[in-house]
């Protein structure tokens, strides 16, 4: 098991599309990252750059203490698992888990052992005689992830690979990729678009947008203490209210207030400090729909909104309220019963609020 | 529709077992069946070593075309290189050509190299196909990427993900190629005819065309239809062992 480093790491094609831009990263080792980002932000290129599938335009890339910046797919010591499996498919699952083996030419003893021991670990046992066409996904998924184990990788890499499952197997795969991670004790760098695979299996998530590197941290960090806007609008489900106004010096202090003019309120003591530079200047303010209630709080504020649409959840409502500058979700107990162009009265927890700058994007608290 | 196909093939068989005086009386079923037509072309030709060398000929050309044309169909589909477009537009751009206008440059090069009466001259020039080429581009265009890097990282060179891992994913497209390479070169008559004279290197359709139109058949017309059996009998051996994979190919690759 090894760490993977990234130093400066740069993708520019042939026709000048930059893929990516001065990649940072340390992934420790047997840690588990989580690479994440919407569709077209390079962070399947990223993997594949790892994985030596796509050459490094610059910078450099050590697995374990080796640079392996130019070294061939074959000699890093690395095994992937993709989305669409990517099984030869006139090979058994016996077969396919065996061939990379065969070509390293490992005895066949010591192949029939790793085989048996992967099976054993992904409960493929029974499967060993049938060819890819004659399984489910899942299954297949597991065999992939199989001839990942054989090869007794220093680093796996995943690419996608619950993309191709419905969302219960997803769930399931889920777990079983975390138990995975656990019992072979192993190095992961796993790509997904999918946020809740991100913050439910990664030690450690790197976000990324449009070739650029947002955010590497913990998904509890990213959650709470997001860099930026773009950090703070892809990581959570309903994305964060971000809310356009103007801060100004009063008598008591500094004050907020959105552009629409609904909603106003006096920063409190603890963000003084640390917005007193952006007096009369536009910023952003960014409220989690979880900090916004319909249950009066000693920390809160309040405004009024209509109500655009209702999404009823079971346990809870999220419903979109028009009123501020932009639209802002929040959730609502069932309990109280709330129909299309209602007024309502929301409570804003002003105790977990952000702010960015407008320029910037970055945060300031 | 068969029927119009199949009436002359029919009678060529019937007449090629027919009696030489009773051909031109022919029935849809003959009287009487003779061997005496195979017999008599079998003595004025060397028809058995014809065969062989068609054989030998079509067989490695064959094999060639498929190992050539799948190595560059390959790597137009699936690497990236500088000029890659520029080179299958020239290769499409080559089948606009017909053989005739490559013929003599074609002869002058093979007189050159003294190939001339070898079996080099019959085999060279048709190692190379570009319709081959493009059939192969197609196919490996559409197996999907992450099967090649998945080879790449278990070790695989190119040769060997083109021959071990892609190739059983593209059998109705070497199928097609195979038959349809085959069948070109088993019936290829012109070039033959212009680079070989010796008898001893001689394809079986240009032995059989020299016989029957030469006049070695002494205007016996069953003599010359027992040759031109002879001629058809092995493509449609071929053809009936494939024509599963043959028709899968020809209905997906679009190609009529």
């Amino acid at each position: 098991m090894a760490q993977v480093k990234l130093n400066h790491i740069e993708k520019v094609y042939e026709g000048g599309f930059n893929a990516a831009k001065d990649i940072n990263l340390h992934v420790k080792n047997k840690e588990f990252v989580v690479f994440v980002g919407p569709s077209g932000c390079g962070k399947s290129t990223l993997l594949r750059m790892i994985a030596g599938l796509e050459e490094i335009t610059s910078g450099e890339l050590y697995i374990g203490e080796d640079d392996v910046t130019t070294t061939p797919a074959k000699n890093r010591g690395i095994a992937m698992v993709f989305q669409n499996y990517a099984l030869y498919p006139h090979m058994t699952v016996y077969q396919n888990m065996a061939f990379g083996l065969k070509i390293k030419k490992v005895n066949k003893k010591e192949i029939y052992e790793r085989v048996m021991e992967a099976s054993k670990i992904l409960e493929l046992e029974d499967l060993m005689d049938k060819r890819p066409g004659q399984m489910s996904g899942g299954q297949r998924q597991r065999v992939a992830i199989g001839r990942a184990i054989v090869r007794h990788p220093k680093v796996f890499l995943f690419d996608e690979p619950l993309s191709n499952l419905d969302a219960k197997l997803r769930g399931q795969m889920r777990v079983e990729i975390a138990k995975l991670h656990t019992k072979l004790d192993a190095t992961m760098i796993y790509v997904t678009h999918d946020q809740v695979e991100a913050m439910t299996l990664g030690d450690r998530i790197a976000v990324l947008n449009d070739g650029r590197l947002e955010q590497f941290d913990t998904p509890m960090n990213l959650y709470n203490k997001p860099d930026n806007i773009f950090v703070a609008r892809f990581i959570g489900s309903p994305p964060m209210n971000l809310i356009e106004g103007q801060l100004s010096n009063q008598e008591k202090g500094l004050r907020f207030k959105d552009t629409s003019g609904n909603l106003e309120f006096d920063i409190p003591e603890d963000f003084q400090k640390r917005l007193i530079a952006y007096t009369d200047k536009r910023v952003i303010l960014g409220v989690r729909s979880e900090s916004i209630t319909d249950k009066r709080d000693a920390a809160s504020i309040n405004f009024q909104g209509t109500i655009a649409t209702i999404e009823l959840l079971g346990n809870e409502q999220i419903i979109a309220v028009t009123g501020l500058t932009d639209t802002v979700i929040c959730r609502v107990s069932t309990k109280r019963v709330c129909a299309l162009e209602d007024t309502v009265e929301l409570f804003m927890d002003i105790s977990s609020i952000y702010f960015f700058d407008k320029e910037s994007e970055q945060r300031i608290i | 529709m068969a029927i119009t196909f199949l009436y002359p093939f029919f009678w060529m068989i019937m007449a090629s077992l027919t009696p030489e005086k009773l051909i031109g009386s022919l029935t849809f079923i003959p009287d009487s069946f003779t061997f005496n037509n195979y017999l008599a072309m079998f003595g004025k030709i060397p028809i058995g070593r014809a065969l062989l060398n068609s054989m030998f000929v079509s067989s490695v050309i064959t094999l060639g075309v498929i190992l050539i044309g799948a190595m560059v169909g390959y790597a137009l589909a699936k690497t990236r290189f500088m000029g890659r477009n520029f080179i299958f537009y020239l290769i499409i751009f080559t089948m606009t050509l017909p053989f005739q206008i490559t013929l003599i440059p074609n002869y002058i090069t093979i007189v050159k190299l003294g190939w001339v009466d070898q079996y080099t001259a019959l085999i060279i020039p048709f190692l190379v196909n570009n319709f081959a080429i493009l059939m192969f581009r197609q196919s490996f265009m559409s197996v999907p990427q992450a099967l090649i890097d998945a080879a790449r990282i278990d070790g695989c060179s190119e040769l060997r993900i083109i021959f071990q891992v892609l190739f059983p994913s593209i059998i109705p497209t070497i199928v097609t190629v195979g038959i349809l390479t085959f069948m070109t070169t088993w019936n290829e008559v012109l070039w033959p005819l212009i680079v070989v004279r010796d008898e001893m290197v001689m394809t079986m359709p240009q032995l059989v065309t020299l016989f029957s139109v030469g006049g070695r058949a002494d205007a016996q017309l069953g003599v010359k239809l027992a040759s031109a059996v002879l001629l058809a009998l092995p493509i449609m051996i071929a053809y009936s062992f494939f024509q599963k994979y043959f028709i899968q190919s020809m209905a997906s690759s679009g190609i009529k």
